[in-house]
């Protein structure tokens, strides 16, 4: 990545750290990571360390997230190593995401992520029931979860968020009312709520195919989700993504910006780069990856090169995502295109069932599309 | 040529009974091809035809056989074997003077066989009983003949027995055709008459027409005139089929050939007309044969409408070479612009289907095929209409006719009683039944057409065990109690989803469409009702839900190029679909209303 185009020298940016490693794999998870145990980690933060290098320090990023697999897998000196090199050619990002792990965040990390100016921190808590955390194959326990978020709180942390996930086989709506109620009473900023997406190539999926569970039903489903919005707004939440709820003023601005689809840098294996005209994914391999890097090469292993039809269409699919939904005027003054006319279809015949909103400017999906999105967006990805 | 010597005969037969490679072994024993350039089966010139192991068009072929120190020159005029083209059997067997009636020893008679036997005695040609495959482990050639006897009269004594594919028996075939058969009147001094059989486009020649002269003669440069459309043309090229078009001077009574005469395009040649000399016209036509009919009916669209010129043009290529099927513009309130299209039977309408498709690159959506009814207005006057939204309101309609058939249907005696059920719930009435052996019956029957057009025949092949064939004729329009089936989807009427069928079955029937429909069109964001009206009266409704969940719960960075894959997919899928209001509506659900099945 010798060279960045346009975009990112003069807009804001976010810049996002993937460190694909686990302690163990969750038999939902479909993203790329590795045992930690398998590779040589100081290599590894290095090779990151120097991709990161590849970007001149007057980059304007405003936003960093450090995810994962999981960041907290790393040794603490070389975690350390790492929240160094982007603080300090960063120092003015306003929001610093960590993603931790419950099982892993003790006091020696929390010290380490406060001093390197980390003031966002994202725990994947996805259950307080005992059953449903085997059953993701978590290795951390619903006690794990609230001890680590207390810790957090009391060393300093003011943004601290959670993931959730809905629709686990077995789980009930009563189930679920307790889950989001329990991360209520834990004071947390942000939330958020994901219906299990059972992946292709998971242990999950092969239990569901074998019979080995049932997947919840569509209507059970789509009740447990009405109740997370419901539930979650009369605690103060706001919803401002299909899956995000947020305390106002704790929003994600990192992910907004995804959303918004402004550029992002992606460092690290299988970590997507976007600069307004192409998308770029690196290599999913830790060891080509941090070969590639130390011979000097990009790590990159895919590339699409937008055009307009393109750039129009993930702006309005993505923006819709949001509860502010397309900024009619903002929409004509990044993509250039009039959204109104080149989806005057889908606009009026999504408008007439009801599933959209056209108020003040902006279009957004109703709350009754919310839970069928894509059959709304899809029509949206292309003209 | 002396008349005494020609003789002009059709090959009738089941499919597969081995008509074409009878055909085969007689253009080689009289020499007209050598082996070596036998294609197989040479007069199936279509690919469909070959695929499919039938014969559509009917061709015709010029032989010459020594027999008794005379040459004689035997013409053979080939006929189809399927159900849906009767008449081309009708037409060829109208330029002949016999027929033979080949059987399949193994096989006995079938369905075909036997409405092909009545075809040949209601023209007044002489049968000649063939029985092929002699050479087969499993041939019965003595049960075969005791059933043409039993059945069609034809005396097994006088039964050719035969193998087409070993050649044995045909060389005396041959040498029976010339002994047995007659030869054409003599009507040479007559002025000239000669039928239209067929006819077909050649790139070069324009239109070719096939004849048969029947008195009189034809001559290159004769001033014609045809009778039925009292055009006249100055012929331009004669000739033979020999197999390949051999220009010859003149056809002279009794003959069979073709004329080139300058006609440019196919429908301006009624095949059953007489042609006749321009400036010496006979007084009356030939006799002619019933011209075909056309008995079911289905609208073709484009899936995709911008798609609409580009089927009218493969519509015209098609309509070249098949002037047996017809199409006229069509606009459906509900599907948009298409054609109304008219066909012989179900097996035409497949094939013309799969060549539209197949040639043209096409992705069509099809209604559910219907038959033609008759309606007595309320004032007298007689209306034919070719689809259910035709139908005027039930106020001016005084009655209602439907096509009806006579049905032959040849089975296994352990069939008998499947198949007495499932016609029974057709609305067919036996008429009698007749047992050709002890293990092989004859049933007849009389039904309405609409009831047997769509899978009555698959239905009888699956309840004999592929053992039962079936042939059918159509006797005339019957008034019964009909009425219409509307279906409304979302409240709308969809008129290419509207049923006429008799009143007893309705209520069921309507129960059971919405049943299949419901199965048949997708989930979409919002609850689809779906139902069924008699009379303006809703008997029947069936919801086809809403899904509750089409959502992905995470969308970052990383995940867009992905999920923009699949979300265009997603939109793709709703393409080959038509919309109906905001209502998706897939192909199958149109063929979906006429599944009775359970």
């Amino acid at each position: 990545m010798g060279t960045y185009s346009e975009p990112l020298r003069t807009q804001s940016l976010g810049l996002y750290v993937h460190v694909p490693l686990c302690d163990g794999k969750c038999r939902y998870c479909g993203f790329y990571s590795e045992p930690a145990a398998n590779h040589d980690l100081d290599r590894l933060v290095s090779a990151l360390i120097s991709e990161l290098d590849r970007y001149p320090a007057d980059t304007p990023v405003q936003t960093v997230y450090l995810g994962g697999g999981s960041p907290t897998s790393l040794p603490v000196g070389s975690l350390a190593r790492l929240l160094e090199a982007v603080a300090s050619r960063w120092p003015g990002a306003r929001e610093f995401t960590v993603e931790c792990n419950p099982g892993q965040t003790d006091a020696r990390i929390l010290t380490v992520l406060r001093r390197f100016g980390v003031n966002r921190l994202s725990f994947g808590v996805q259950s307080f029931h005992a059953q449903e955390l085997l059953l993701l194959g978590r290795r951390h326990t619903a006690d794990d979860a609230v001890s680590a978020i207390r810790l957090a709180q009391e060393s300093g942390f003011e943004n601290i968020g959670l993931d959730l996930i809905f629709a686990i086989p077995g789980s009930t709506p009563d189930a679920w009312h307790q889950n989001l109620h329990r991360a209520v009473a834990l004071n947390v900023q942000h939330i958020s709520a994901y219906s299990l997406t059972v992946e292709p190539g998971t242990p999950l999926l092969q239990a569901v195919q074998a019979g080995e569970l049932d997947a919840i039903d569509e209507d059970t489903d789509r009740a447990m989700y009405e109740m997370a919005i419901d539930c979650l707004a009369s605690a103060g939440f706001v919803q401002y993504e299909i899956s995000n709820f947020a305390r106002e003023g704790f929003a994600c601005l990192h992910n907004q910006g995804y959303w918004d689809n402004r550029s992002y840098i992606g460092i690290g294996p299988s970590a997507s780069s976007y600069d307004g005209g192409s998308r770029t994914t690196n290599i999913a391999d830790i060891r080509q990856y941090v070969r590639r890097i130390e011979a000097g090469q990009s790590p990159a292993d895919e590339s699409e090169r937008l055009n307009d039809e393109d750039r129009v269409c993930q702006t309005a699919v993505l923006n819709l995502r949001t509860r502010k939904g397309v900024d009619l005027a903002a929409f004509q003054a990044t993509t250039g295109a009039d959204f109104a006319e080149v989806f005057a279809s889908p606009l009026e015949r999504h408008r007439r069932l009801g599933l959209l909103e056209i108020e003040g400017g902006r279009v957004r999906l109703a709350r009754e599309a919310l839970g069928i999105a894509d059959s709304v967006l899809c029509d949206f990805s292309s003209f | 040529m002396d008349t005494r010597y020609i003789r002009n005969f059709s090959i009738v037969a089941h499919i597969d009974h081995g008509k074409s490679t009878l055909a085969d072994r007689m253009l080689e024993l009289t020499g007209t091809i050598t082996s070596r350039d036998a294609k197989e089966q040479l007069l199936d010139d279509m690919d469909i035809e070959r695929e499919r192991g039938i014969t559509i068009k009917a061709s015709a072929v010029t032989m010459h056989y020594r027999y008794n120190g005379q040459t004689y020159m035997l013409n053979l005029i080939d006929t189809p074997g399927h159900v849906d083209f009767h008449y081309e059997v009708s037409r060829a067997l109208a330029a002949c003077e016999g027929a033979l009636l080949v059987v399949d020893a193994s096989q006995g008679v079938e369905a075909q066989t036997v409405a092909n036997a009545y075809l040949a005695v209601e023209t007044g040609v002489e049968i000649m009983g063939v029985i092929n495959k002699i050479d087969l482990p499993a041939a019965q050639p003595e049960v075969v003949a005791e059933e043409m006897e039993h059945v069609l009269g034809i005396r097994r004594k006088e039964c050719f027995r035969i193998s087409a594919k070993t050649g044995a028996g045909v060389k005396d075939l041959l040498d029976a055709i010339c002994e047995l058969l007659p030869g054409p009147e003599d009507r040479s001094a007559e002025t000239t008459k000669a039928l239209v059989f067929d006819s077909h486009a050649d790139q070069y020649r324009g239109v070719v027409c096939y004849v048969r002269v029947f008195s009189g003669k034809l001559r290159v440069r004769q001033k014609i005139r045809l009778m039925h459309s009292g055009r006249s043309y100055l012929v331009t090229e004669l000739g033979q089929f020999r197999p390949a078009m051999v220009p010859v001077e003149e056809l002279g009574t009794g003959e069979v050939g073709y004329i080139v005469a300058n006609i440019r395009n196919l429908a301006d040649v009624t095949i059953g007309d007489t042609v006749t000399d321009d400036a010496n016209p006979a007084d009356a036509p030939l006799k002619s044969y019933q011209p075909p009919m056309q008995m079911v009916f289905s609208d073709f669209y484009p899936g995709d409408n911008t798609e609409y010129s580009k089927l009218r043009a493969a519509f015209e290529k098609l309509a070249l070479n098949d002037a047996s099927f017809s199409f006229s513009p069509q606009n459906s309130p509900a599907l948009g612009f298409g054609f109304r299209c008219g066909f012989l039977g179900l097996l035409h309408m497949e094939i013309i289907q799969e060549r539209l498709e197949r040639e043209n690159d096409l992705d069509i959506v099809q209604t559910a095929p219907t038959v033609t009814y008759e309606v007595v207005m309320s004032d007298g006057r007689v209306k034919r209409i070719e689809s259910p939204s035709e139908l005027p309101d039930r106020t001016l309609i005084r009655e209602l006719r439907e096509p009806f058939v006579r049905l032959e249907i040849i089975t296994s005696t352990e069939s008998i009683g499947g198949i007495m059920k499932l016609a029974e719930a057709r609305r067919c009435k036996l008429i009698k039944t007749d047992y050709l052996n002890p293990t092989r019956v004859m049933m007849e029957y009389k039904g309405p057409l609409a009831e047997i057009v769509y899978d009555f025949y698959d239905q009888i092949k699956g309840i004999s065990r592929g053992y039962a064939t079936m042939d059918y004729e159509l006797t005339g329009f019957e008034a019964t109690h009909l009425v219409k089936i509307d279906i409304l989807v979302n409240g709308q009427p969809v008129d290419a989803l509207s049923i006429i069928v008799h009143r007893d079955h309705a209520e069921q029937r309507g129960r059971k469409l919405v049943t299949k429909l419901k199965k048949s069109i997708p989930r979409h964001q919002f609850e689809i009702p779906l139902q069924v009206a008699i009379g303006g009266k809703i008997i029947a409704r069936e919801t086809v839900k809403a899904f509750r969940k089409d959502v992905t719960a995470k969308l970052y960075g990383g995940d867009v190029t992905r999920k923009m894959k699949v979300l265009k997919k997603q939109k793709e899928g709703k393409k080959r679909m038509k919309s109906i209001g905001s209502v998706q509506i897939p192909q199958k659900a149109f063929m979906s209303v006429l599944d009775t099945s359970d």
